[in-house]
């Protein structure tokens, strides 16, 4: 049934946004009825795919992607501009999920495999592209026009967005797929952390980029400062959200979706003017609310409520935001890329877990759980692209190209991981 | 930026809205149902708009525009499922007739009242806008709301005929007033009036595709629905079909009050799955219609001018005389069981939120200049109609039910 629905959705509004009725329509509100026809065909695409044994994010950015400004154009790029609005919402919400989901008892067990997989993954990925950039460069127009300093400083940003991963797409494959057990605990703790940890490294590579890359140009010094104070002022003020939320639960405790829903904007909206991290305060905030007050089931439960059609309206924009036409252009480089990086991934996570002495299973196969890319790499190339006008629009549209493909298969291979693990279905969260 | 800022500010509004307002103390305390029904939260929207604060500006407001339709059809949607037929046959067919006789006087007497008196204070409008206002005006004010009743009716001791066929009435007149604006808005689209295009096939056409279209999407929804679904999935499909159906008709300039209503009916008389379905609507309805509110009170260029008084003091008395004077000789010519004097119509001059949601369909769907007035006039109406509305009530049916 659901599949002669999809078929037909997708018929009606093939006809509704074709030409014929064009003069009968108003431009101002094509974003109301493609809201309303991404929220249900890609809901309806994610079940059917989950048929296929694939998560269902990836149904629903295939759906953005297919219904998007570049294939079916259902969504032109003004709509998924005018869309994104949800987009804060989303990710406070699953930052607060995700900090909800880590509990101090399970942090301190897998410590040391954490700390080791997020070592060893930074240094041979960052080690790794750096190789890469250096002997591989005259293969490669994209680094051969460039000086060998300035290919090194590529490569070392190249290496640093290669590290981070997706936690949003994390979170939502395990809230999917109702994972519990030690796979999960590991990836989802290691993917969170390492948000943390990517941040102030690509404030790093950013600045050591711009002393290679621009020639007379010092080291910045305040940029140890500018890092502390992002991070540090991201966990304050993650505190303080998590304390209103406990005080909220523990003294009013009603409406609270509601609630939550307002303090995911809010926060959202508060850290972007203070220049913080809000992916970092929802975690801390998720956090707090878990393991210092007896409230964290609450809040989880809280979010459940309203977070599938937010999840599925976010999914599907970001497929809807994937530059197709970066990808059209540097599909080559980035599939490269794509496949180095796993093989980079593979190797630091197997180097980590073995040196914390983890099980050959978790060496062998926990490396899938960190492949999906979204949100943060793609702020940082934003990033890389204003700092470095000569190549950062090319740097941009290749990282662009990175993601789009990583995203696709990210959620899916995560999602063979924890049913190969047995891990999947194993927590059944009381609603 | 400003918009995420303005929305989550809504969101927070909604939630200390529900804390605090909607409670059913002291319905008839003075300006008590002004805050109890929520429409103090259009004051908030007016300070936080382009007059106030200017959180919500034209610019935030553009980018919120899928949630003021979305707003829009969400009230449609959810007057339409109450119209259940399993419980509206319940009723006498003579209630049906009352209300369809007092809807049709209603909108007859402000026609005339009103077509006279716009030509006469906007001399320079084409005449053709000024009847429209005029019909639209009467539409408006076949509306009512039976959040008052519901409010009152822990306070009413004695729920006699009076109050059952004043419930009746409220909960089913919105029907002919946004059936109405279809017929309004089909026969006078926004398209054909920018190209001079006065058709009546294109209107036909135009009216049958706001009525199927809705009657298709509420049967896709059932067959989504028919084999047993989980609460996430339900409500999942519920606003992706009723967002679906409402931004369809905001993007063909066709309101989506009705055809969201329309969704509303054809699904409730279709499914089974009432009582899982209304927990749902309940959690979402209150913050749903705070936010809706606010945006409402951000749009409004607010003007009070001597023109907008003398309209909101006719649409005052015309509310009272078309409700309350044709009330006997229908009631005669319905042959009801008991006497139905002028008074009892008193309880018919709440229009509340189904009111509020015609007013923005219209300002949507015709973004003439002159519909800044009508916004002005509709709404100041319905503010002071909510204000006198407990106090209306409580001479009409609580009387009548006690004496009798």
């Amino acid at each position: 049934m659901n599949i002669i629905v999809l078929v037909v959705i997708f018929f009606i509004m093939l006809f509704l946004k074709g030409s014929s009725l064009a003069p009968f329509s108003n431009p101002n509100f094509s974003p109301s009825i493609s809201l309303g026809f991404i929220l249900i065909f890609a809901f309806l695409v994610g079940k059917t795919i989950n048929r296929f044994k694939l998560p269902q994010i990836t149904g629903f950015i295939l759906a953005g992607i297919f219904c998007g400004p570049y294939i079916l154009k259902f969504l032109s790029i003004g709509d998924v501009e005018n869309l994104q609005l949800l987009d804060g919402l989303a990710l406070s919400l699953i930052a607060l999920t995700a900090g909800g989901e880590m509990r101090i008892a399970h942090l301190r067990k897998n410590a040391k495999p954490i700390l080791s997989i997020l070592i060893f993954q930074t240094v041979i990925i960052i080690s790794g592209f750096v190789i890469f950039g250096l002997f591989g460069r005259s293969f490669f127009p994209f680094f051969s026009d460039k000086t060998l300093v300035q290919g090194f400083a590529l490569s070392i940003l190249l290496g640093t967005l290669a590290t981070a991963t997706s936690p949003s797409t994390t979170i939502a494959v395990i809230t999917e797929t109702n994972a519990k057990g030690k796979y999960t605990d590991l990836i989802l703790s290691t993917a969170v952390i390492k948000d943390f940890f990517v941040i102030g490294l690509f404030a790093l590579s950013l600045s050591l980029s711009k002393f290679l890359a621009t020639p007379g140009n010092a080291i910045e010094a305040n940029v140890l400062t500018m890092v502390l104070r992002e991070v540090g002022g991201s966990i304050l003020f993650g505190g303080l959200v998590g304390l209103g939320i406990v005080l909220y639960l523990k003294f009013v405790n009603r409406e609270t979706a509601v609630f939550i829903l307002g303090v995911a904007f809010f926060t959202y909206q508060i850290s972007h003017n203070l220049g913080l991290h809000p992916l970092m305060i929802c975690l801390v905030a998720g956090f707090l609310v878990e393991n210092f007050s007896s409230r964290g089931d609450s809040l989880i439960q809280a979010i459940e409520k309203v977070s599938v059609p937010i999840y599925v309206v976010f999914f599907a924009i970001s497929g809807a935001s994937l530059n197709l036409e970066a990808l059209r252009r540097s599909w080559l480089l980035a599939l490269i890329f794509v496949v180095w990086r796993a093989v980079l991934k593979f190797s630091g996570t197997y180097v980590g877990a073995k040196v914390a002495k983890e099980d050959p299973g978790v060496q062998k196969h926990s490396w899938a759980g960190f492949i999906s890319q979204a949100g943060v790499a793609l702020g940082m190339a934003v990033i890389v692209e204003r700092a470095f006008p000569e190549w950062g629009g090319e740097f941009k549209a290749l990282v662009l190209a990175v993601i789009a493909i990583n995203q696709i298969i990210g959620p899916v291979l995560l999602q063979r991981l924890l049913f190969k693990v047995d891990e999947a279905g194993k927590k059944q969260l009381n609603n | 930026m400003k918009a995420i800022f303005a929305f989550g500010l809504l969101v927070l509004t909604a939630f200390l809205g529900s804390q605090f307002l909607f409670k059913r103390k002291k319905l008839f305390l003075p300006l008590s149902y002004f805050f109890l029904s929520g429409l103090i939260y259009v004051f908030l929207g007016l300070s936080l708009g382009k007059n106030g604060l200017n959180v919500l500006s034209p610019e935030v407001l553009e980018g919120l525009n899928p949630l003021i339709s979305l707003g829009l059809g969400w009230v449609g949607f959810i007057f339409g499922f109450q119209l259940e037929y399993r419980y509206l046959r319940r009723f006498p067919q003579k209630y049906v007739e009352l209300s369809l006789l007092q809807s049709l006087f209603v909108i007859c007497l402000v026609v005339v009242a009103f077509g006279w008196l716009l030509r006469s204070l906007f001399p320079s409008e084409p005449s053709a806008i000024l009847y429209g206002m005029a019909v639209a005006l009467g539409l408006f004010l076949s509306l009512n709301s039976p959040s008052l009743l519901n409010f009152a009716s822990s306070e009413i001791p004695q729920k006699g005929n009076y109050y059952h066929l004043a419930r009746f009435l409220v909960s089913v007149s919105g029907f002919w007033g946004i059936g109405g604006l279809a017929l309004v808005a089909s026969f006078w689209h926004f398209r054909f009036f920018e190209n001079n295009i006065f058709s009546i096939g294109k209107g036909f056409v135009l009216l049958l595709c706001s009525t199927i279209f809705p009657i298709f999407v509420a049967y896709v929804f059932h067959f989504l629905t028919i084999k047993k679904t989980s609460e996430h999935d339900l409500l999942v499909y519920l606003l992706g079909l009723v967002f679906f159906a409402s931004g369809t008709a905001a993007y063909f300039n066709l309101p989506s009050l009705y055809i969201c209503m329309v969704l509303g009916i054809t699904f409730s008389n279709l499914t089974r799955i009432q009582e899982k379905l209304y927990p749902l609507i309940l959690s979402t309805e209150k913050p749903f219609y705070i936010i809706f509110l606010i945006l409402i009170g951000a749009l409004w260029e607010f003007n009070l001018d001597y023109k907008v008084a003398i309209l909101v003091a006719v649409l005052l008395i015309l509310r009272v005389v078309g409700y309350s004077f044709p009330l006997r000789p229908f009631g005669k010519i319905l042959r009801f069981s008991f006497p139905l004097p002028a008074h009892f119509g008193l309880c018919f001059l709440s229009s509340g939120g189904i009111a509020v949601a015609f007013i923005v369909s219209l300002k949507l769907i015709y973004p003439f200049p002159l519909i800044d007035v009508f916004v002005s006039v509709a709404l100041i109406a319905t503010i002071l109609s909510e204000l006198l509305g407990p106090w209306a009530l409580k001479i009409s049916i609580l009387k009548l039910d006690t004496e009798k």
